[in-house]
């Protein structure tokens, strides 16, 4: 049995893998060996068993040996890497732990084995000619990649992505020198952007050898797809959101997309390329030689890249929406990426959240939430036509205006103020409101240039609102719409012009009346019929005026002019219910006046309204002459001080009938000027004497004080409130038959009456409101949540 | 001190001077106009009989219109003459 140990030797030789040993480069073996122990084996009878053992040697060296040495190799400081490492600088890393060499000096072992196993191959061609087919190259790779996989550690991706991102360093390096801004002096300050060294001691050379052999090791291994395949692909995903980040955050005026498409093509593809193939840089890429996996890998890069993209330009999307216009090329990207990829309830719930946390809190004021409104309105419709988006968008907006109760006025402002604001802009250019039923037909008509809503939304929610989608309306009525009505918004136009035709009293109309024309091209004649009967009121009392003044109409002599805006009631929003009693000398001038326009216009008479107007009075005071224009309240109060230079808040209060609050408000008007001084609480008299005035000269002509610009209008919860009022009856009734009931029962059975008599909307908070009133005023009751009536 | 008015830009809302708030006919306001029209006061008056009874002027004339044999006071059945003042 000599002879058999010294075969065994022999084979041990060829083979040393049957030991367990793995050795590269393999000792040479003459052929006489070779011969030797074919031979003996023959003899034996055994060589077929021998093959068959041989494939399973190398089966279990891969298994028990390769891939666990790898393994441990690169466990041995098995710190487990955190994310952020990945983003570690080279020189950090091969100096730090040497993770980098550790893993190159891994591969270069496995890659030894590799080869060792490989050569186990041809030896046994030359040992036994029948066993060709019995294992091959490919077999061996499986093998390896199975081994390799099943054992996989948590740790591998980080390895692999720590190598592939010095590797995409170092290839990248000369596009960044090729594109980087700085100025080459500052720039060799910087460390080298390949190897993170300063530049004297620059090892991108050597890095990019030690680099490019690794990797074409493991491709030969056929490793890199399977193997690095998610790391890779976590990378480059890195990768391109880092480049994004880089180069489109916060540009919103030029497009990106062509430019992040070549950048792909040009930079991404070409190092993939460069890892899968054995290309170098210097060779042309020709489409023949990019494997597959490279061409999947594009297609999947490409878009992600869109969807990255899209991401980032929709967290921007507000202020994409604030610059708009000028960030038109950032929408039509995003336009052509939503083409791509389906992102639209990811954009509206972010753009949901950014409209949220930026506009809509209470340190915002209106008129920059309407702004961004309009904005919003704008930047959308550009992104999508179809509205859907739209009006899912901005439906928290709308909801949150509706709690503001200045909206309406700030819109009307907005709409009728002089100078360019959005809204007075939409407002000239003039477009007609479509109603539903036009835009219904026009849709069958259109039928043609019908567009389906976009997909991606939630289609509860489109059926919700589908009644309720304005298809192409226009700003204008996307604004009025906030309120879901236009009569709201109507009633108070005619209020905000009530109060500006009582404020100015110039009889000038013509620009109100231009506003108006342009409002009843959109919102048609019947809502705005109030407000064309206040204007003609206008001109009709210039006229009346100019006619009472013209032909002596007035026969008795007058103390002063009167001019009066004569309006007809019925059509202006009700006045608050201030008074004023004028002395008796001034009230026949009015009466003459009335008297005039009584025998001017038959039948008809006047009631004055003493509170509101502008008086132009002269006030002599010692050597001092000023001429003021005040409301009457206050020139009535003036006036009587000439007689009597000492009143008190009371007795002042019951002669003009002005109530003591609201009149000493007025006096403090006159106290300002220097005219009248408190002298002990509740008693004001004049100051005549010159030593003690205060310097006014300037103020000879003083418009009103600024107060006295309030509305002469009943404040518009008021006129709520008397709108409400008209329930009252319904709710005692209701609660003698029924005792008690709680809110949401009394809303809905006002609701029923509400409806009957086609008039008055309401809300249950408002309705909440007027019932705490009257718990206040102690006509109900309210206990465990239900309301009863007051016994 | 002397005070001296000047002159006096005040507001006034004129009225019928009627024996009653609101037309008997279309149940508006004086003040307020006949269904069919836009504008109040001059563009649609007011019209009394000689019963004393005042309506919108295109009201009571449409009544009239409809009432084929006797015309009378849609309020008090008398026969209706107009008031002329």
């Amino acid at each position: 049995m000599g002879d058999f140990s010294v075969v065994w030797s022999e084979l041990l030789k060829i083979f040393p893998i049957l030991n367990g040993e793995i050795v590269y480069p393999l000792q040479e073996i003459e052929k006489e060996v070779f011969e030797d122990v074919y031979r003996h084996l023959n003899s034996l009878g055994s060589v077929e068993t021998f093959t068959a053992i041989l494939d399973l040697e190398v089966e279990s060296t891969v298994r028990n040996i390769l891939a666990p040495k790898l393994w441990k190799q690169l466990a041995s400081d098995a710190e487990p890497k955190e994310k952020s490492d990945q983003v570690m600088t080279i020189a950090e890393i091969t100096a730090k732990d040497g993770l980098f060499s550790k893993f190159i000096d891994a591969v270069n072992e496995l890659y030894d084995g590799y080869r060792c196993l490989l050569e186990m191959k041809p030896r046994l061609i030359r040992l036994n000619k029948n066993a060709a087919s019995s294992s091959d190259v490919e077999n061996i790779k499986s093998t390896l990649r199975n081994a390799l996989l099943a054992r996989l550690p948590p740790t591998f991706n980080s390895f692999i992505s720590d190598f592939y991102s010095v590797h995409y360093g170092l290839f990248t390096k000369d596009s960044i020198l090729s594109s980087t801004t700085i100025d080459s002096e500052v720039f060799t300050e910087l460390p080298c952007p390949g190897c993170n060294y300063d530049h004297d001691q620059c090892c991108c050379q050597q890095l990019t050898e030690m680099v490019n052999s690794t990797n074409l090791k493991l491709l030969e291994m056929g490793l890199i797809d399977r193997l690095a395949g998610s790391a890779l692909t976590i990378l480059i995903k890195l990768k391109i959101k880092e480049h994004i980040n880089d180069t489109c955050l916060g540009i919103f005026d030029r497009s990106h997309l062509k430019q992040l498409e070549t950048w792909i093509n040009d930079v991404v593809m070409t190092w993939l390329t460069s890892i899968f193939t054995e290309w170098r840089s210097g060779d042309d890429i020709n489409n023949e030689q990019i494997p597959e996996s490279v061409q999947a890998f594009k297609v999947k890069l490409t878009y992600f890249m869109y969807e990255t993209f899209a991401q980032n330009v929709i967290s921007q999307f507000f202020s994409i929406i604030i610059d708009y216009p000028d960030s038109t090329p950032a929408i039509e990207d995003l336009k052509i990426c939503m083409e791509k990829i389906d992102m639209r309830v990811h954009l509206t719930e972010s753009l949901r959240s950014a409209l949220e946390a930026r506009i809509l809190h209470p340190g915002v004021n209106t008129m920059d939430i309407l702004t961004g409104y309009v904005a919003a309105i704008k930047a959308i419709r550009h992104l999508d036509n179809t509205g859907v988006i739209l009006e899912i968008v901005t439906a928290p907006i709308k909801d949150y205006l509706r709690k503001r109760n200045d909206t309406v006025r700030r819109v009307v402002t907005g709409l009728t103020e002089e100078g360019p604001t959005d809204l007075s802009e939409e407002l000239a250019k003039g477009e007609l409101i479509k109603d539903g039923k036009d835009a219904g037909l026009n849709e069958f008509s259109n039928w043609e240039n019908w567009e389906p809503d976009p997909f991606g939304i939630d289609p509860d929610v489109l059926q919700m609102n589908n009644s309720k989608i304005i298809r192409s309306a226009d700003i204008i009525s996307m604004v009025v719409d906030i309120y879901g009505s236009k009569e709201l918004f109507m009633v108070e136009y005619r209020n905000l012009m009530a109060d500006r035709l009582l404020s100015q009293l110039d009889f000038n109309s013509e620009k109100e009346i231009r506003n108006l024309e342009l409002l009843k091209i959109r919102f048609g004649e019947s809502l705005l019929h109030s407000c064309e009967v206040m204007l003609k009121d206008v001109t009709d009392s210039k006229r009346i005026n100019a006619h009472i003044h013209g032909d002596g109409n007035i026969n008795e002599s007058t103390l002063f002019d009167i001019t009066s805006l004569i309006i007809s009631a019925q059509f202006w929003p009700s006045f608050n219910k201030e008074s004023l009693q004028l002395p008796e000398e001034l009230e026949n001038e009015f009466k003459k006046f009335t008297k005039a326009y009584e025998s001017y216009k038959g039948n008809r008479t006047l009631n004055w309204r003493t509170v509101t107007g502008r008086v132009n009075i002269v006030i002599e005071i010692g050597e001092r002459v000023m001429e003021m224009t005040v409301p009457p309240t206050q020139a009535v109060i003036i006036y009587h001080f000439q007689h009597k230079s000492v009143w008190t808040l009371d007795e002042l209060s019951s002669l003009i009938k002005v109530p003591p609050s609201a009149l000493r408000r007025r006096i403090s008007f006159w106290q300002n000027h220097g005219l009248i001084t408190e002298t002990e609480p509740g008693v004001f008299s004049l100051l005549e004497e010159e030593s003690e005035k205060i310097e006014f000269e300037e103020m000879n002509i003083t418009d009103a004080d600024e107060e006295d610009l309030e509305s002469a209008m009943a404040s518009a919860s008021d006129q709520r409130e008397e709108e409400l009022q008209v329930f009252w009856s319904y709710i005692v009734g209701m609660l003698t038959n029924l005792d008690s009931m709680p809110i949401d029962r009394i809303h809905q059975m006002l609701k029923l009456f509400a409806s009957n008599g086609g008039g008055v909307e309401f809300t249950q908070d408002e309705l909440k409101h007027f019932l705490q009133r009257k718990v206040r005023e102690h006509k109900l009751l309210f206990s465990g949540g239900v309301y009863q009536l007051a016994k | 001190m002397k005070v001296t008015i000047k002159s006096w830009t005040g507001v006034a809302s004129w009225r019928w001077i009627a024996n009653d708030e609101n037309c008997g006919i279309c149940r508006m306001s004086f003040e307020s106009t006949c269904p069919e029209c836009a504008l109040p006061g001059d563009d649609c008056p007011l019209v009394w009989g000689v019963c004393s009874h005042c309506f919108h002027m295109h009201c009571i004339v449409k009544w009239l219109n409809l009432q084929p044999l006797n015309k009378q006071c849609p309020m008090c059945r008398q026969s209706w003459k107009f008031n002329i003042h």
